[in-house]
């Protein structure tokens, strides 16, 4: 039995690329608009896709919940806005997020913004393992600066500013990089992320 | 620190690559979704497709297009061609598109950048601009290039930016076609006057041509089409002569 991984649709923006890399790498996909799915998920991806507000609206009714199952040992990957949902708020939005990673998302402070294109991550996270080019595909005005500096496991560095794009605490992994347009570098992380998975459930 | 990026565009008609295309072990008739990963594997940053077609039924062919190619390609895909209304962007994102550009329409209705930009997010919101250039300026042309829309082709990028364009896909009608270069002076006065990316456009005809608009202005990515589909030189030998020089690629 292969993985089954659950997709959050928040409304916006096309899941295309992401629900079909994650088949290629063998898991099972389904993709939900009802957030109380998450109750029962194995597996959960939040999206790179849309703003946080609009990101956080059909997931805030069921925060609690998502908390609990996320704590619980629920493997989880967050992309991009995906990622950035998973902490407590942000200057993009006045929703809450859901306070997986401690602290906020800010605006990130270069001149060129959005921070658009291929950068480097540097890490030595396992999901990095056989990852040869470390340049990955960026789309994004805002990043996550946690207050526990231990969950940061990649940075990137632009127009100077190094800051944080790669999370993890425990079984919960967050990308400000797009995997699943980062061609193969962006595969194989994916194929990591799902061993990880399945090692865990 | 960022790449320059490298994006080589395919001129999509009724479904199909127009432009001679000449990669072997593929269909004498370019198929975008085949091009497209060819491309992706020879190591291109992004795809554009821009739809030259003009019928409404193409229109519906070229979004299955888009979606046939989105369930293969692991690198952005930007769409451009006819996009007049709100609905044709959304149309043309939930097909798979990652961006979209807009052209003539944003000119005429400068609004649909901001409620595309509001709706869907800057950072799919590409604003493609021609210009010419007329006496010591440079104009924005329209309709293919036939059409001189009055207005500064400088000011037009920054007031897109200010609408919310999230990069500017910028074309010079001056050295379209000719193959002698991207035209310096233009794309640097438009990377100067913005702080959003600004994608070189037209008159690419050598790898040379790429080195020398990333060393001379601030252009972010450089786009090109020719020297790609007659296989002059791959999207990989253009970023191996570029590193060798010391541009930053991937």
């Amino acid at each position: 039995m292969s993985l089954k991984v659950t997709i959050t649709d928040y409304g916006v923006g096309n899941l295309y690329s992401i629900r079909r890399s994650l088949e290629m790498c063998g898991a099972q996909v389904e993709v939900i608009t009802d957030m109380s799915k998450l109750a029962d998920a194995e597996c959960i991806v939040f999206p790179g896709v849309g703003a946080f507000n609009k990101s956080m609206e059909r997931l805030l009714p069921y925060r609690d919940m998502i908390r609990e199952r996320i704590s619980s040992g629920v493997p989880t990957l967050g992309i991009c806005i995906g990622m950035q949902i998973m902490f407590e708020g942000s200057d993009e939005g006045t929703s809450p997020g859901l306070g997986i990673y401690d602290g906020r998302v800010e605006k990130l402070p270069c001149r060129m913004v959005p921070h658009m294109g291929w950068n480097q991550v540097d890490s030595d996270d396992p999901l990095m393992d056989g990852v040869t080019d470390r340049n990955f595909y960026f789309v994004h005005s805002y990043y996550g600066n946690p207050v526990d500096t231990s969950v940061t496991v990649g940075t990137t560095e632009y127009e100077g500013v190094t800051f944080p794009s790669f999370f993890r605490r425990h079984n919960a992994y967050g990308t400000q990089f797009h995997p699943e347009k980062s061609s193969v570098s962006g595969r194989r992380v994916l194929e990591n992320f799902i061993s990880f998975a399945e090692d865990l459930a | 620190m960022l790449t320059k990026r490298i994006i080589p565009c395919l001129d999509v008609k009724d479904g199909k690559v127009v432009k001679g295309i000449n990669f072997k072990g593929l269909r004498d008739v370019g198929y975008p979704p085949e091009l497209a990963t060819e491309y992706e594997l020879q190591g291109a940053d992004e795809i554009t497709f821009l739809d030259i077609s003009a019928s409404l039924e193409a229109r519906q062919t070229m979004l299955n297009i888009v979606s046939e190619t989105a369930g293969k390609l692991f690198v952005p895909l930007t769409v451009g061609g006819g996009i007049r209304k709100v609905q044709d962007m959304r149309d043309a994102l939930n097909a798979g598109a990652d961006k979209v550009s807009v052209n003539s329409a944003a000119v005429s209705n400068p609004d649909i950048i901001s409620e595309c930009a509001e709706s869907f997010g800057r950072q799919c919101v590409v604003v493609a601009i021609d210009g010419k250039r007329v006496g010591d300026h440079w104009e924005v042309f329209t309709h293919g290039g036939t059409k001189s829309a009055g207005i500064d082709a400088v000011e037009w990028a920054q007031r897109a930016e200010d609408l919310g364009a999230g990069e500017i896909l910028l074309t010079s009608m001056d050295a379209d076609g000719v193959k002698t270069g991207y035209d310096i002076p233009f794309t640097e006065a438009v990377a100067d006057a913005v702080s959003i990316p600004v994608i070189a456009s037209g008159g690419c005809g050598s790898k040379e041509h790429i080195y020398d608009v990333f060393a001379q202005t601030g252009a972010s990515a450089a786009l090109a089409a020719s020297i790609f589909h007659y296989n002059e030189c791959t999207v990989g030998e253009v970023k191996e002569y570029l590193r060798d020089r010391g541009v930053n690629v991937r």
